[in-house]
């Protein structure tokens, strides 16, 4: 009988050591994939950015004052340090303009065996620009433009390739190289954070960087699990085999198979508590996401206040489509726009992001909002990709005191005075972007009163589950109405008592308010 | 989401919607579907009597159905998704009922 225990203890030892080893790596697999998805989430972002500035100066032959307007923004993280705008067919002349820090890229010779990479409609990426402070380069111009323009970025690397680790990551526990190419060579290494190669258990995720690839390896830098479920083994083995010892009786020998089975259902509960906290940690990432592909700051004008929420719903585990942004244009203008791409995740975002800076290019280089509403809608196609996406344009005009609104199946934006009445400022709605390639689009303008509040939104903040869409729209307007104090004070209040419940949409919500 | 693929006595054809239709069920949906859009059948009606819930990415579904058949007809929608679809100019496209 002892042996039979004795057995059963080692038996359990095994395989809850087998559990804990392949929880690991499945963990590990996990946190790589969603270490993955943030780069590859980052790229259609920086894409769209090139491809909106080699877009705008093909529009305006090369106009270098307005490619600087549009692209400064993008400078804003560490991420980029140099963008430059150069002459597809002529990259011996050098750059025509530089935002940032001079780019490292030869004219001579790199820059036109890259820029013939370029026009193929995804970033054509430069090879590691040498020490003492690498960097890494990439391009976009615009397919089928004959004499056109290149964007050009570069992204610094830590000159050891070693980067500082951050605590407060969510990937702090983990050990990462990023590899440019699908080979993991050395000489291919962007960054680490420790010597490199990294040893152990890893994870290898390839996701693709233009027209090349990053490789990313992760290893744990101990339990993901935390420490209880990797001693967990030892404990059974070790505790079971003393008691197993000490009294063999048939009995016990019941007594501690039941425990055997009860501390491995308390793994399953640990591994269970580890995927709750996998999934918060997603939400978080999707989240973090989301904000990067949204305005980090916001302009201003003179006597013209602005503020932005976003929120996630329940559902928020994947990036969402919704969107909003706020363009200064000459003449003390500015273009509101609010978005909603259908879908979630990478695609919905991708599409967001090249809509947001197209529409960005768009009204750089001009054209009014129903122009744009019409070039926007050759960009997606819900019979090609099954997205499409509303979009609700508006232009506030300072000097002219009017508004114009435009919307492609957008929900109307709201018009608070300074009395404190509130009303909805509709429209004739064009068909959402995506329904038809040649869809035309109107616009409406009201004059703005001396002092009021503009509010622009997406579905989730009015749409609720059993009731009709004008229940949620009057519920706003009473809302806003009976709101008397500051601008980001209203938004967080509207935010927090008209977005809830358990399976809401993600909701994007924009205000501007004006004093005389 | 479930959902039922029937004739009607015209030898048009309905689709049955029910539960609940968001962007990972709308992917289930329409490769359910696909063999029937395929035939482009000259008129296709779309029963949402039993869905409870549908967010943008089934109305792209049916707007992308509506390219590829003859007529499109959704009927028993909910007064939500109605005044959704009607918001996005979309209710001539989609045939709502």
């Amino acid at each position: 009988m002892l042996a039979i225990t004795l057995l059963i203890v080692a038996a359990l030892t095994v395989l809850s050591q087998l559990a804990y080893s392949r929880n690991e790596q499945r963990l590990l697999r996990v946190r790589t994939r969603a270490a993955a998805s943030l780069l590859t989430a980052a790229i259609p972002a920086r894409q769209a950015a090139l491809a909106s500035a080699a877009q705008l100066a093909d529009a305006t032959h090369g106009n270098v004052a307005k490619f600087r307007r549009l692209i400064a923004p993008e400078l804003s993280g560490a991420s980029v340090i140099s963008i430059s705008l150069w002459r597809q067919s002529d990259p011996a002349a050098g750059p025509l303009a530089v935002v940032g820090t001079a780019p490292k890229l030869e004219p001579a010779m790199g820059a036109s065996a890259l820029f013939a990479r370029a026009g193929v409609g995804k970033l054509a990426v430069g090879g590691l620009l040498a020490a003492p402070s690498p960097r890494i380069g990439y391009a976009y111009a615009i397919p089928g433009v004959a004499g056109g323009y290149v964007a050009y970025a570069e992204t610094p690397l830590p000159a050891d390739r070693r980067s500082k680790y951050q605590s407060s990551s969510a990937f702090a526990d983990l050990n990462y190289e990023i590899y440019l190419g699908a080979s993991t060579r050395p000489a291919n290494l962007l960054v680490g954070d420790v010597p490199a190669p990294l040893h152990g258990r890893t994870a290898t995720v390839r996701v693709p960087f233009g027209d090349s690839a990053l490789t990313l390896v992760m290893s744990p830098r101990g339990s993901l699990a935390g420490t209880l479920p990797q001693a967990l083994p030892w404990i059974i083995g070790i505790g079971g085999a003393l008691l197993a010892i000490g009294a063999a009786t048939v009995s016990f020998g019941l007594v501690q198979r039941r425990r055997g089975a009860e501390q491995l259902a308390d793994r399953l509960e640990v591994a269970a508590a580890e995927n709750r906290t996998l999934y918060a940690e997603q939400r978080g990432i999707a989240q973090t996401l989301q904000h990067a592909l949204l305005p980090a700051v916001l302009p201003t004008l003179p006597g013209l206040e602005s503020s932005a929420r976003y929120e996630a719903g329940e559902r928020g585990m994947e990036i969402g489509g919704d969107w909003y942004d706020l363009i200064a244009l000459e003449d003390e203008r500015l273009l509101l726009v609010v978005g909603d791409v259908s879908g979630r995740g990478l695609r919905a975002a991708t599409t967001m992001a090249s809509l947001r800076f197209a529409i960005q290019a768009y009204a750089a280089q001009g054209d009014p909002p129903e122009v744009i509403l019409t070039k926007l809608s050759k960009l997606v196609s819900v019979a090609e990709d099954g997205q499409l996406a509303t979009v609700l344009c508006v232009l506030v005009d300072r000097r002219a005191k009017a508004l114009t609104v435009t919307t492609a199946g957008h929900l109307p934006p709201l018009l608070l005075d300074a009395g404190g009445t509130a009303h909805y400022v509709e429209c004739p709605s064009g068909l959402p972007i995506g329904v038809d390639k040649e869809a035309r689009y109107v616009s409406r303008t009201v004059p703005t009163p001396s002092a009021g509040t503009l509010l622009a939104f997406t579905d989730g903040l009015v749409e609720r589950r059993g009731e009709s869409l004008d229940e949620g729209l009057e519920r706003l307007r009473l809302a806003a109405a009976a709101h008397h104090d500051g601008l980001a004070d209203l938004l967080s209040t509207l935010v927090v008592d008209l977005h809830h419940g358990p399976s809401e949409d993600d909701t994007a919500i924009v205000g501007l308010r004006w004093t005389n | 989401m479930t959902f039922n693929v029937a004739t009607d006595e015209h030898g048009g054809v309905v689709i049955a919607i029910a539960g609940e239709l968001d962007i990972e069920s709308a992917i289930v949906l329409q490769d359910g579907v696909a063999a029937v859009l395929a035939g482009r059948p000259k008129r296709l009606t779309v029963d949402l009597a039993g869905l409870r819930f549908a967010d943008s990415s089934g109305i792209a579904l049916w707007v992308r159905w509506a390219g590829m058949v003859g007529e499109l007809h959704l009927r028993n929608a909910s007064p939500l998704l109605r005044r959704v679809i009607t918001t996005m100019g979309l209710s001539d496209r989609l045939g709502l009922m």
